[in-house]
């Protein structure tokens, strides 16, 4: 009897691998078949003048709401983007002159010392053989 | 015949059990995915960031061996998804794996451009921003050469800065799924060609690419993926493991980050419509970027099923490179698989680790 209990299991994983590589098959061909759909030129062509059309709209948008926000005097993404845009810059020159300051005291003989606060292993590690 | 009549009884008794408690193990693991509850932590490998600027982050790993090679590993992300998918979880994590095998490794992650981040180019990240990370690198280590290591766009910027700077400190490159002869991208050329497709008019007016758009333009290159994997989610929901993995890619997959608008653009006409890195056309900061001047040692992993970085863009890599140590591996799996997850345990990683311990001493 545990040959026949070994055939019911048997029989319950096949379905179930049987139902499996029906959804990998199935999964592939769609995909196949999608894929040569968008594929085309044609759907190149859509898809072009669907991001050309979402475009054209979000342009329109950004206009009328900067128009709403100059009215109400509030600031407006451009004026955020701007100011981020300037703190960018700062940021530019921080990190030159630290860049500069690094290599002067390098030239000066003055140690520069690293940044990093956790404990240094030992970099002598050979590969295995 | 009394018993072997019981025992189909008690296995159909058996097998409905077990059904059943699956089929609570799937509506309570379902309830959990719908509600974003538990969701599995990422990317916590012990670190600590040693530069910043802007969105950018350089991270150094604690390093969980008393000795580790000189050459210190420089993980080199993409523009354009989170930097945690090379540091999934404990036991599939690709930095978790290199430090035990006794690498320092660092990370560059590009962080979110923000709206004002739009006017980034190639040139800000290859000569300038991977350049300070690799200072930084150098002072926090003390050693002269690193090694890159970039994942998909990852690859081209350090093939990018590889080709720039020959005589500079870049001891060896590795790339992973990184396409170079865009003619070889299939259907995302050509919905991008410039008969149809309206760059300048899409980034002037969005500025960044919304992460959206990207995320739908990956999902129609595979519309059946997302579908198929619902419903292998639904039936293997009373797996933990597998629930758990779903869970970590789907997450992953989903937060897309939007793309700077200039690099997009440069991407888009210097790449996708005139394949500058292949024809060696593309300059960035009035220099050329000439494949044949990259000399380091260059390993090129690849996986089979990508359909991202389809091998026929991502094959010609080494060949196109001036260096006389270069290897290709063309691994199992897609273009995630191929670095995170159970199967680049067993297939990348350990390539990796031994292809840089014998070129990092």
């Amino acid at each position: 009897m545990p040959a026949q209990n070994g055939n019911t299991e048997s029989a319950n994983a096949d379905v179930a691998q049987l139902w499996r590589a029906w959804l990998s098959e199935t999964e592939r061909q769609l995909n196949g078949f999608f894929g040569e759909v968008l594929g085309t030129e044609q759907f190149a062509q859509l898809s072009g003048n669907f991001v050309d059309g979402y475009a054209v709209v979000q342009h329109s948008l950004n206009q009328s709401m900067e128009r709403y926000l100059n009215t109400f005097n509030l600031p407006t993404h451009s004026d955020i983007v701007e100011l981020g845009e300037r703190l960018n810059t700062i940021e530019e020159r921080i990190s030159s002159l630290e860049t500069t300051l690094h290599n002067v005291a390098t030239q000066v003989g003055v140690p520069a010392s690293a940044q990093v606060t956790q404990l240094r292993p030992r970099r002598t590690r050979q590969p295995k053989p | 015949m009394a018993t072997a009549r019981q025992r189909p009884v008690e296995t159909i008794i058996e097998t409905a059990q077990e059904e059943a408690q699956r089929t609570r193990e799937r509506i309570k693991k379902g309830v959990d995915i719908l509600l974003a509850r538990d969701e599995p932590p990422v990317g916590v490998t012990p670190k600590e960031i040693i530069y910043s600027r802007g969105t950018l982050k350089l991270y150094h790993y604690k390093p969980t061996t008393d000795e580790v090679y000189r050459v210190p590993v420089v993980f080199v992300m993409s523009l354009v998804s989170k930097p945690w998918i090379l540091d999934l979880t404990s036991g599939q994590s690709f930095v978790q794996y290199m430090l035990a095998q006794g690498f320092d490794v660092f990370m560059i992650d590009w962080g979110i451009p923000r709206p004002e981040d739009k006017r980034l180019r190639f040139e800000d990240y290859v000569q300038d921003f991977i350049p300070r990370c690799i200072e930084h690198v150098q002072q926090a280590t003390g050693e002269e050469e690193v090694s890159l290591l970039g994942y998909c766009m990852g690859g081209q910027l350090s093939l990018m800065y590889a080709a720039l700077y020959p005589d500079g400190p870049l001891k060896n490159l590795v790339c992973a799924a990184t396409p170079v002869d865009m003619n070889g991208m299939g259907l995302m050329k050509q919905w991008t060609a410039p008969g149809h497709f309206d760059v300048d008019r899409l980034v002037d007016t969005l500025g960044n690419i919304p992460p959206e758009m990207m995320l739908r333009s990956i999902e129609m290159l595979r519309p059946m993926d997302r579908w198929g994997g619902y419903i292998r989610l639904i039936d293997n929901l009373w797996d933990p493991q597998f629930v758990y993995g779903f869970r970590i890619m789907y997450k992953w997959t989903n937060e897309q980050i939007p793309f700077p608008g200039e690099t997009y653009r440069q991407y888009i006409k210097d790449m996708m419509w005139e394949n500058k890195l292949v024809t060696g056309k593309m300059t960035l900061g009035g220099k050329t970027v000439d494949l044949k001047n990259v000399r380091a040692p260059v390993l090129h992993a690849m996986a089979q099923h990508d359909h991202i970085a389809p091998y026929a863009a991502a094959g010609p890599l080494t060949s196109l490179v001036g260096s006389e140590d270069t290897e290709d591996v063309l691994l199992k799996g897609g273009h995630v698989s191929l670095v995170a997850g159970k199967n680049a345990v067993g297939r990348l990683w350990p390539k990796v680790a031994d292809w840089l311990s014998h070129r990092s001493v």
